[in-house]
Order: C-alpha cells, then sequence, then structure tokens
C-alpha cells in the first residue's frame, strides 16, 4: 500500500470532509484527560494526546451492549452495525483491539463485538506525549500492532500517511494527499521509534520470564495477600483496560413490563461477586473469595493465561489502571517487577 | 421499527451466527422435585430433537428475568425431549419455577463439553452423585441403563441432605429394585421413616466393591471432591479415569465473558466435564 503525506494546513480541511461523509470518532479533550468521542469539528481533534480514560473498545463492545430484544415472548437480535472511522489510535491500543479481536473471533465467533468492529477502519497515530504511568515500550514487544487500516505521524510541517488495508486507502479522497518523500518516511520511522524511550515505566523482563515466574507464584499466598491488601475490590483496574473484556449479561423491562432487552455490561474480575454463586438458603460459594485471589486472577490473565492464544501477555503497557487504580496497587510494572523479586 | 430499542434496523444478517440468539422451547410437564427444585421436561417448539451429549448445559431463560447455566438432565436416547431440574434461588431461577405445562422457556445449547461416551463404553462405571449432582449425572445414567449392553458394571452412589431432598423418586425406586444397576444412597441426617444408610457419601464405599478398573464419574458440592479422591486412591483407581462434572458462575456460556475462568480454562467450553488428571494441579478448580 502506499504511503502519503499532507501538509499541516491541509489537515483540517481533511477532517472536515472526512466528518461531513463518516461518523468519526478521535480524542478530544475532557477537562484536563482525554476520551473518545465523535467529531464535530476538526479542532476537537487532539492527536496530542497522552493516554484517553477509557479504550477505543468501546466502540465495538460498549459499556452496556443489547444482545437481544424482547416482546412477550418473541424476540430478535441486536446486531445493528454503524460504519465508522476511529482516527488516532496510539499502537499500544491497536495491539489491544487485535487481541479483543481474536478472542471475540476463537471458537464460538461473537457476532455482536465483530459486526461493528468490521464496521469500523481504524486510522493509528504515533503518540506525540507519553502518560505518565506507560510502559508500553518494555511489554509484549514481540507483539506488534496489527489490524489498523492505516496509520497517521505528525512530522514537521504535516503528517506522513501510511495505507494499509484498502479501508486505510479509501480515506485518502478526503485530503489533498501527496507522495510521501523517502526522507519525510524515515522522519516519521524516527518519531514513532523515539518514542519508545520515554517510557516512565519499564518491565526489566522478557514476556516468557515473566510468564514463567508469574505462574510459579500461583500458591504464594502471602505475595497476593500483600499485593492486594490495599485493595478496594471496586474493579477499576479492570474497566480502563483495553484487554478487559469480560462481561455481565442482564434483562432489563422496559416501563410496559413486557418489552426489554437482555444486554451485557462490562464486568471485572476483581469485584467480589465475579466468580461467585448462590447456592439457594442464603448460601453461597465464591470461586475467588480473597482480595488476594482475585488480584491474583488478574495478574494471571495479563502475563501468562492468555500468552499461548495471543503470543504475548495481554498487556499493552497502557498505564490505564496504574493512573485509575484509588489505592495506586494495580500498576502491573511494581506487581511484575516485586514477583520477579520474589524467591 | 423494534418496539423495545426504538431501533430501525437490526440487521438480521447475522442471527445465524448470533451466539446470543436462544430458541424457545415448551413445557410439557413440570414436576416439584422438592420443596425447593422444579424438574421441567421439555420440546423445542420448532419440534426439532435437539442432539447432545450427557453432561452438556444449556443456558436457559425467561425473558425480563435472565439467563442460567443448567446441565442437562436427561439422555439423548429419551424420545424429543429433555429433561431439566432447576433449584429456586434468585430471580431468575424464582421466575422459571413459576411456569408450568404448556409455558414457553428459552434455551441456548447444548454448550460445553459433556461425558465422551468412547473413553466410558465397555468400562466398568461408578456415578458419585451428592445433591443436585443427581441432575447433570442423570444423563449420563440414563444413558447407561438405556444402553446397558455398551457398558461393564454400573455402580451409582447417591447422597443427599435428608430423605426430604432426594429428587427423581421414580428413577430411585426403579434403581433400588433394577439388576443393571449397583445402587447405593445415603443421607447426611435421617428421618423416624429413613430406613436407608445415614452418613456422608464416602460410606457407601464399603457397601460396594469398586474396582481399579473403574471408570469414575463425581458430581456434587466441592467439599464432597477430595474426600471421595481419597478414597479412589485408595481403591486405586487412575486419576485419568475420573472425570470431574464442575460448577461455576456462568454468564455467556461460550468461552467470552470470563466468569467461569478457572487458570487458562473456561468451564462452560473446555468443560463442565473434565477428567481429574486434568484440573487436578489447576488451582482453583476443586
Amino acid at each position: 500500500m502506499n504511503v502519503y503525506f499532507l501538509k499541516e494546513h491541509d489537515f483540517n480541511s481533511f477532517m472536515s470532509k472526512m466528518i461531513e461523509s463518516k461518523k468519526v470518532i478521535g480524542p478530544v479533550a475532557k477537562k484536563s484527560k482525554f476520551v473518545f468521542d465523535k467529531l464535530e469539528s476538526p479542532e476537537q481533534l487532539r492527536l496530542d494526546y497522552d493516554v484517553t480514560i477509557l479504550p477505543p473498545k468501546k466502540e465495538f463492545f460498549p459499556t452496556c451492549q443489547k444482545l437481544v430484544c424482547f416482546d412477550g415472548n418473541k424476540f430478535e437480535g441486536c446486531i445493528n452495525p454503524q460504519e465508522k472511522i476511529l482516527f488516532g489510535v496510539h499502537f499500544y491500543d491497536v495491539k489491544a483491539i487485535d487481541m479483543t479481536d481474536h478472542l471475540f473471533s476463537e471458537k464460538n465467533q461473537d457476532w455482536n463485538y465483530l459486526a461493528n468492529r468490521k464496521a469500523t477502519t481504524i486510522v493509528a497515530s504515533n503518540i506525540q506525549k507519553v502518560s505518565g504511568r506507560a510502559f508500553f515500550a518494555s511489554v509484549g514487544k514481540e507483539v506488534g500492532p496489527k489490524g489498523h487500516d492505516a496509520f497517521i505521524t505528525k512530522i514537521n510541517g504535516g503528517y506522513v500517511f501510511e495505507a494499509i488495508t484498502d479501508k486505510g486507502e479509501a480515506i485518502v479522497k478526503f485530503g489533498k494527499f501527496e507522495k510521501a518523500s523517502d526522507s519525510q518516511k524515515s522522519e516519521a520511522q524516527s518519531a514513532n521509534e523515539s518514542m519508545l524511550g520515554k517510557c516512565p515505566e519499564k518491565l526489566k523482563y522478557s514476556s516468557s520470564e515473566i510468564a514463567d515466574k508469574v505462574r510459579k507464584n500461583f500458591t504464594n499466598e502471602k505475595l497476593w495477600e500483600e499485593a492486594a491488601h490495599d485493595c478496594f475490590s471496586c474493579g477499576s483496574c479492570n474497566v480502563v483496560c483495553p484487554t478487559c473484556y469480560c462481561f455481565d449479561v442482564q434483562d432489563d423491562w422496559n416501563l410496559d413490563q413486557k418489552t426489554g432487552t437482555r444486554s451485557r455490561y462490562w464486568d471485572a474480575c476483581l469485584t467480589e461477586d465475579f466468580s461467585k454463586v448462590s447456592l439457594g438458603g442464603g448460601h453461597a460459594e465464591n470461586f475467588r473469595e480473597s482480595r488476594g485471589d482475585r488480584f491474583r486472577h488478574r495478574i494471571m490473565r495479563k502475563a501468562t493465561y492468555l500468552n499461548e492464544k495471543l503470543g504475548g501477555p495481554a498487556c499493552v503497557g497502557c498505564g490505564r489502571c496504574s493512573s485509575a487504580c484509588t489505592a495506586d496497587i494495580a500498576d502491573p510494572v511494581n506487581v511484575i517487577n516485586k514477583i520477579m523479586e520474589a524467591k | 421499527m423494534c418496539n423495545c430499542c426504538s431501533s430501525n434496523n437490526h440487521s438480521h444478517n447475522y442471527d445465524e451466527q448470533n451466539i446470543f440468539l436462544p430458541k424457545e422451547a415448551k413445557i410439557v410437564r413440570a414436576v416439584q422435585a422438592t420443596a425447593t427444585e422444579r424438574h421441567f421436561t421439555l420440546r423445542m417448539a420448532s419440534g426439532e430433537k435437539m442432539k447432545f451429549d450427557p453432561g452438556q448445559i444449556l443456558e436457559v431463560s425467561l425473558f425480563g428475568f435472565g439467563e442460567i447455566p443448567i446441565g442437562l438432565a436427561s439422555s439423548p436416547t429419551r424420545e424429543n425431549t429433555f429433561d431439566i431440574v432447576i433449584r429456586t434461588v434468585g430471580r431468575v431461577s424464582t421466575a422459571i419455577n413459576k411456569l408450568n405445562e404448556g409455558d414457553s422457556l428459552f434455551i441456548r445449547g447444548p454448550l460445553g463439553r459433556g461425558f465422551d461416551l468412547n473413553l466410558l463404553r465397555n468400562h466398568n462405571i461408578l456415578v458419585i452423585a451428592g445433591g443436585i449432582g443427581l441432575c447433570p449425572t442423570r444423563s449420563l445414567i440414563q444413558y447407561i441403563m438405556d444402553r446397558r449392553s455398551e457398558f461393564k458394571k454400573f455402580s451409582l452412589f447417591y447422597g443427599a441432605k435428608d430423605p426430604s431432598q432426594q429428587m427423581f423418586l421414580e428413577d430411585l425406586a426403579n434403581w433400588r429394585k433394577s439388576n443393571d444397576v449397583d445402587f447405593h444412597e445415603t443421607v447426611d441426617r435421617g428421618s423416624d421413616d429413613w430406613k436407608g444408610n445415614t452418613g456422608v457419601i464416602t460410606t457407601l464405599f464399603k457397601k460396594s466393591s469398586i474396582t481399579p478398573d473403574t471408570k469414575v464419574i463425581i458430581c456434587g458440592p466441592p467439599i464432597m471432591f477430595k474426600f471421595v479422591i481419597a478414597e479412589l486412591d485408595k481403591i486405586g483407581v487412575a486419576r485419568k479415569d475420573v472425570y470431574v462434572d464442575l460448577e461455576r458462575r456462568m454468564k455467556c456460556g461460550v468461552g467470552k465473558c470470563g466468569h467461569c475462568q478457572i487458570n487458562d480454562k473456561y468451564v462452560c467450553v473446555d468443560g463442565p466435564v473434565f477428567s481429574f488428571d486434568e484440573i487436578q494441579n489447576l488451582e482453583e478448580a476443586i
């Protein structure tokens, strides 16, 4: 596919044309933070964002997603994909999306996710500013970003736009793109490479070393109880994670008490009820009863359980969990480096 | 226009692939099995026969209340109906247990991995069912009884808390007098008119003679497993010949939602039936 250059002063007209003809989701400022939201104008777009509060997975896997609509005993599925362009996704989130793509595709394909995903064009963008807890340069290095349709990189005087798929190539028609020169391409490459050195946090070991050691420490109860000692079981670390995809399924009546929906809601394995089964008579069995059990499950899931399926850990180093954790105990770098130093 | 969510364009192109769309089943028989358990016999509303393996599960739902995972409680060798037993516990099960013959339930499935009959045929079989664990194992028990010649000696141990908690009373009466099954039962607490064995389920081992070449199926409360396994170890039954039917919270039944995960296994797709050697080193499993 082709690599293009777009001059700085042509960028807003490119975005305007794209927004006019397609639904475009991009990073926008929300007070002092950033979120992915529908763009109304090019000025809203903040490609200089560090990280968004929630990951972009919500575009395919919304916080609440209707699965089945019912009216008495009549029912129908709710798959209703909307064409959209997800613009300005950092490479760590591209990696995460590729992971959820895989997990929703394997075995029983879930078209409630996949239809939304297929209807989306993803334009990745270079990281212009690194967030305070990021460690994307040192995690899962064996897995590169893939599944995106184009990659846009800010360089001096404009943007280098690499079209990767036909969907990515189709965006070029909205702007005055010209062929990128070799020097522009190499400037883009070094802009992307240089950011890797700016992560404030760093894992000191390889993915396989980590997977091995973390797994071996499964029964190190003391370690997990200590790590989770201050955990509020709030699930914030799960909710902001780009690779978490656990959900609950609930039915909701409409006011008429006849019609309603069956929906899935984001769930969190750190919450107390996540693995709890009612036995009746007020009794329950909780298969991960202690905070340590649940904290361990999250770290295991990120560092070991899914590695075989994903080719690397289910963590991309965005640092969102570290920032979101009320007690500041969720930071995978701290937890994993500590486990690696355990006997 | 969809009445419930005001959407104009649900795409029905995906209906065939939508793993969350249930199918309607009609209740052809509903019996109160115990004070808290209700036994339903169902038939698909479409008339089709559901193909399943003993030990597989269904997601059973009632719109507006929700879905719950339930083990199939009858054998695929039986007509074109299938049984489930539901304990009144929460919102969904309470609503379902108010239903009667002619009402509809909605099901997804069969889901998961049931018993591998090829591994069980031509072997001595022992099924150990504690409490409500008799429901999913009944799918296998019926199968064996229906195709008795395909199996060698068949033993069945059943334990309930007290006589009022015993389920499938017709089946129990048949098994007690049948020559096809070496049946033993116990209750934790007897009653005035209880003349059978009293004590935990492992007390039944001395009533039978289980040989080391037996394939053993265990389903019951988690606490039961380790005591039963200890007995089987004494007899010398290999752990690869022991199968357990696990229970977990399952919301999706298709290996996505994460609730039933044990290490890297999902009980809803990799199980609920596991051979014991598969999970004995899997922390959190038992």
